[in-house]
């Protein structure tokens, strides 16, 4: 300990001490050679070596390095900046990326005990549900000893307010919601526990911070206001404030204490029935109690709750305990993806850092000079080798500041352009300095080791170095290459493919005749009132029952083999009118009468997979005993599965019994607007109580492809990079390469070789390079892509276009940069090239 | 550059160490007084070099065997005077005791083999 009092106050007395030591040899030569002894060494060195015994020596030769490295970069600041640049663009993506990662699955929600906060979810070995009923929910609240909270959203369609056209968005939280979360009101107050909600209370609502910029102007008089949300009086009471953390990132502009929605919903049963999963459940942790002791009392809950309601609950159910302090839950899908995009952003650096690589080899021959003359004077192979690193690691430092403040600027408009929750802030937190630093470090040891070693080891292996370099830069190219591609073929293959069926001037109509409480045979009357007041509208063409409509909120489908293919079928069931109305053509065969039976109808796709060559005309379909017999084929119509080109369907006849889950679509010749005044008069007249949500279909779909559209070019611009970088780094290489066997050439060609015989020469060096690096790359990108798969819009992952079209450019980028420099090699003056080394 | 600071070839590692706490056992010496006075002991068959005694006595002073105090050379220049320290004698104490057993043990082998 003493020892290292004394390092240290060598290191900060570092210049006196060193005086002291000058002083003292000073003295000991004069005495030396007053007596006529032998002659005392260099001093300086003589100083060196004796201050090597502090142990600070290596401050000092970083001090010399990192000032040797400046200079050097000043010397030549168009490398430099270029160096910088390819970093800054490498690291910048993986700090963007990460920094998504961080926000959304990482970042702790700014509210209190945020660790503690759990989400609550169904499962079982074969079920997942992210809902529970409400009864569920507060048998757990009730009786859960290791959770001090248990909150409940209820997600609901958008509600009117006053006599607006559009809807808004509304959501019912139990009302200890916000004070679980510490949230304090912009104005007015959020939710009390204690009255809000409660029988005999007066309803209340809390508007968001958007809503109420937007319709009430920011006026903090709002609070106190009476309105009308769906036709029933309501008071405001509070505005959520700006910044508002919320669980699971659900953002809905009007909030309701989870007591009213009976009040809201008259006739509804919702928050009594066992039986339907209707809320989304959240936990807060007992201070000290971990999730696996939470899941462990929970579970016990399951078994009680079995026992008292045998059917709410599934077999083998458990409830599933996972943090829930985030913006987002992370489900494995989602995990996979980011590790894609993990994945393809590093190899975005490691190309980068290639290129670089490539560019310092490069440089070293110019320096070669310089370093035989730093050998000469004394430097040792591991003093070069360190000093090169250090210009490296200062390289990188520079690249990952540049990159930092690059990625920081992307995600800072990425968070504005995608309407993210105010909290979230581009300002990097400690996770993404610590990821930064990592890259950085990882990013100098990438390409700035082996030219290094090479360097320093005054390499012999210098071509084979390259060679390597060349391989691996293919490969890495190549997988970037063919994976954008991939991504962009699909982006564009979405947005140019026909649905399939005729989305304009077409509304789905969804009255939530369940959640109002209408029973089937109710229903069906209502639906057929509706129907026919719809059909005397003016311009009104054609009215049918779906209960899936096109781009509704549900979806749902089964995966099946067929013939040995996975496939994806997607049900509906549909009243006889339905492919009229959404001009979805038939090619074989009739569509339903009515009151027909056991008869189902396909899609072309379907019947080609399931019955390739055959009439499917008169074929069953079905396991159960009944099977349903083909009566007709229609053409495909992804109606709910628009991202999907492989998608098959299925439709059946709606029945008696499903009419309280029946919405409707109808189709108009004139505009969607007047239809939909029309259809909220109709529905007032009708049963005053209900609020059809009116949707068109047209303004779903054109949301729906400028959402790709933002994919498309979020992938092209990666893939933009990824090419050029590619292009860079390996015609820099290679013509450096080429460049550099300028000599040699020449002395092939005094000694009678023909251009043919060196061009083969020169090629036959980059031939394994490149065919090993294109295959290495071709092979990871088909394995891996394999993940894509869902992602790619019905593009196969092996798509042909895609994958030749990489191995094409990298090609092609090859030759010329191979032929280029070779062809300037052999137009040279030979005997001054043999001269000028 | 390597900087091995090894001692000359024939000088067994850890005997200049040795040398030096024992030629300050009886009073501060000066550096070139410490290379003049093993010099001079060893009937002029050990020379202490420059390169090796500097970075030695550093190395002692930091594990606080020595301290160097400023003083007056015998010809009237300031000179940095280097004393034992209660660690250094202990230092010493041990050093010789584990020199004479390595000594006597050498000699034995040479004796009996």
């Amino acid at each position: 300990m003493a020892e290292l009092f004394r390092r240290l106050r060598y290191l900060l007395n570092r210049r006196r001490f060193d005086r002291d030591l000058e002083n003292e040899m000073q003295f000991h030569r004069e005495m030396s050679t007053g007596m006529g002894h032998a002659e005392f060494g260099n001093l300086l060195r003589l100083r060196e070596q004796a201050r090597d015994a502090w142990g600070w020596t290596w401050i000092d030769r970083l001090g010399q390095d990192l000032r040797y490295g400046v200079r050097m970069m000043a010397r030549s600041p168009g490398f430099t900046l270029m160096a910088v640049m390819v970093l800054a663009i490498g690291i910048g993506v993986n700090v963007a990326a990460f920094s998504v990662f961080d926000m959304v699955a990482l970042r702790p929600l700014p509210v209190p005990d945020a660790q503690r906060l759990v989400r609550l979810e169904r499962r079982s070995p074969n079920d997942y549900g992210s809902e529970i009923s409400y009864p569920s929910f507060e048998f757990y609240r009730d009786n859960a000893r290791t959770l001090s909270a248990v909150m409940a959203v209820l997600g609901i369609p958008p509600m009117q307010i006053d006599d607006d056209i559009q809807g808004t968005s509304a959501s019912f939280v139990t009302p200890n919601y916000f004070t679980q979360l510490g949230t304090q009101a912009a104005f007015g107050r959020m939710f009390d526990p204690r009255v809000d909600g409660a029988a005999g209370s007066p309803p209340v609502m809390v508007i968001g911070y958007g809503l109420w910029q937007r319709r009430f102007g920011g006026d903090p008089g709002v609070v106190g206001r009476a309105m009308y949300l769906n036709r029933k009086p309501v008071t405001v009471v509070g505005v959520a404030p700006y910044s508002l953390a919320t669980l699971g990132g659900q953002y809905p502009d009007v909030w309701l204490p989870m007591g009213e929605q009976p009040y809201f919903f008259d006739g509804s049963g919702v928050l009594a029935d066992f039986d339907t999963a209707s809320v989304r459940m959240w936990g807060k942790l007992a201070p000290g109690i971990t999730p696996q002791v939470a899941a462990q009392e929970l579970r016990s809950l399951t078994g009680e709750l079995r026992h008292r309601r045998p059917t709410a609950v599934w077999d083998k159910e458990f409830i599933q305990v996972s943090p829930g302090g985030h913006l987002q839950i992370l489900q494995p899908a989602m995990f996979q993806l980011a590790e894609i995009v993990g994945v393809l952003t590093f190899l975005i650096l490691a190309v980068a850092c290639g290129n670089l690589g490539a560019l310092l080899l490069a440089r070293a021959v110019q320096r070669e000079r310089e370093i035989d003359i730093r050998r000469a004077v004394g430097a040792s192979g591991a003093r070069v080798f360190r000093q090169l690193c250090t210009e490296s690691l200062l390289l990188a430092t520079l690249g990952a500041v540049a990159g930092l403040v690059l990625g920081c600027a992307v995600t800072r408009i990425a968070l504005s352009e995608l309407d993210a929750p105010k909290w979230l802030s581009a300002v990097p937190d400690i996770r993404i300095l610590l990821f930064t630093l990592g890259m950085s470090f990882a990013s100098a040891v990438l390409f700035g080791f082996t030219p290094a070693l090479q360097i320093a080891r005054h390499g012999r292996h210098k071509m084979t170095v390259r060679q390597i370099l060349v391989t691996a830069q293919l490969a890495g190219s190549c997988v970037l290459l063919i994976v954008a591609g991939l991504l962009v073929r699909a982006a564009h293959h979405a947005l140019y493919t026909n649905p399939g069926f005729g989305y304009e001037r077409l509304v789905s109509i969804d009255g939530q005749l369940k959640q109002h409480g209408y029973p089937a045979s109710r229903a069906g009357e209502y639906l057929e009132r509706m129907q026919s007041r719809l059909r005397t509208v003016p311009g009104v063409r054609s009215v049918s029952l779906v209960l899936l409509p096109p781009l509704g909120h549900a979806v749902s489908y089964s995966d099946a083999v067929i013939q040995g293919a996975n496939v994806r079928v997607y049900p509906n069931w549909v009243s006889p009118g339905f492919f009229a109305a959404m001009q979805i053509p038939v090619l074989l065969g009739r569509t339903f009468t009515p009151n027909e039976e056991h008869v189902v109808v396909v899609s072309r796709s379907f019947a080609r997979a399931q019955w390739p060559g055959q009439n499917p005309l008169g074929k069953r379909v079905g396991d159960g005993n009944v099977k349903d017999e083909v009566i007709g084929v229609v053409a495909d119509a992804h109606v709910n599965a628009l991202n999907d080109d492989d998608a098959l369907e299925e439709y059946w006849r709606a029945a008696p019994d499903q009419m309280n889950g029946m919405a409707l679509v109808a189709r108009t010749g004139g505009t969607v607007e007047n239809l939909a005044t029309a259809v909220k008069s109709i529905s007032e007249s009708l049963d005053p109580q209900l609020f059809p949500e009116i949707r068109s279909i047209q303004s779903l779909y054109a949301a729906n492809v400028s959402q790709i559209e933002s994919v498309a070019g979020a992938v092209s611009l990666i893939g933009l990079v990824a090419l050029s970088l590619a292009g860079v780094g390996i015609v820099g290489l290679v013509s450096f390469t080429v460049r550099q066997r300028t000599k040699e050439i020449a002395v092939r060609l005094a000694l009678g070789a023909t251009s043919n015989n060196i061009l083969k020469v020169i090629l036959r060096q980059f031939s394994w390079p490149a065919v090993i690096g294109l295959a290495v790359g071709t092979g990871i990108a088909a394995a891996s892509s394999n993940i894509l798969r869902r992602a790619l819009y019905g593009i196969s992952n092996l798509d042909l276009i895609a994958y030749l079209g990489a191995i094409g450019f990298l090609i092609a980028i090859l030759a010329v940069s191979v032929v280029l420099p070779a062809r300037r090699a052999l137009r040279v003056n030979v005997s001054k090239a043999l001269r000028y080394q | 550059m390597p900087m091995e600071t090894s001692p000359k070839p024939g000088m067994p590692p850890g005997t200049l160490t040795m040398l030096i706490l024992r030629v300050l056992q009886s009073e501060a010496l000066h550096g070139y007084a410490i290379a003049q006075r093993i010099h001079l002991l060893s009937r002029d068959i050990l020379a202490v070099e420059e390169g090796l005694l500097y970075p030695t006595l550093q190395k002692m002073l930091l594990k606080g065997w020595v301290t160097a105090k400023w003083g007056i050379s015998e010809n009237n220049r300031k000179v940095r005077f280097y004393e034992l320290t209660k660690k250094g004698r202990e230092e010493l104490k041990d050093a010789l005791s584990d020199y004479h057993r390595f000594a006597q043990a050498i000699r034995d082998v040479l004796r009996t083999a």
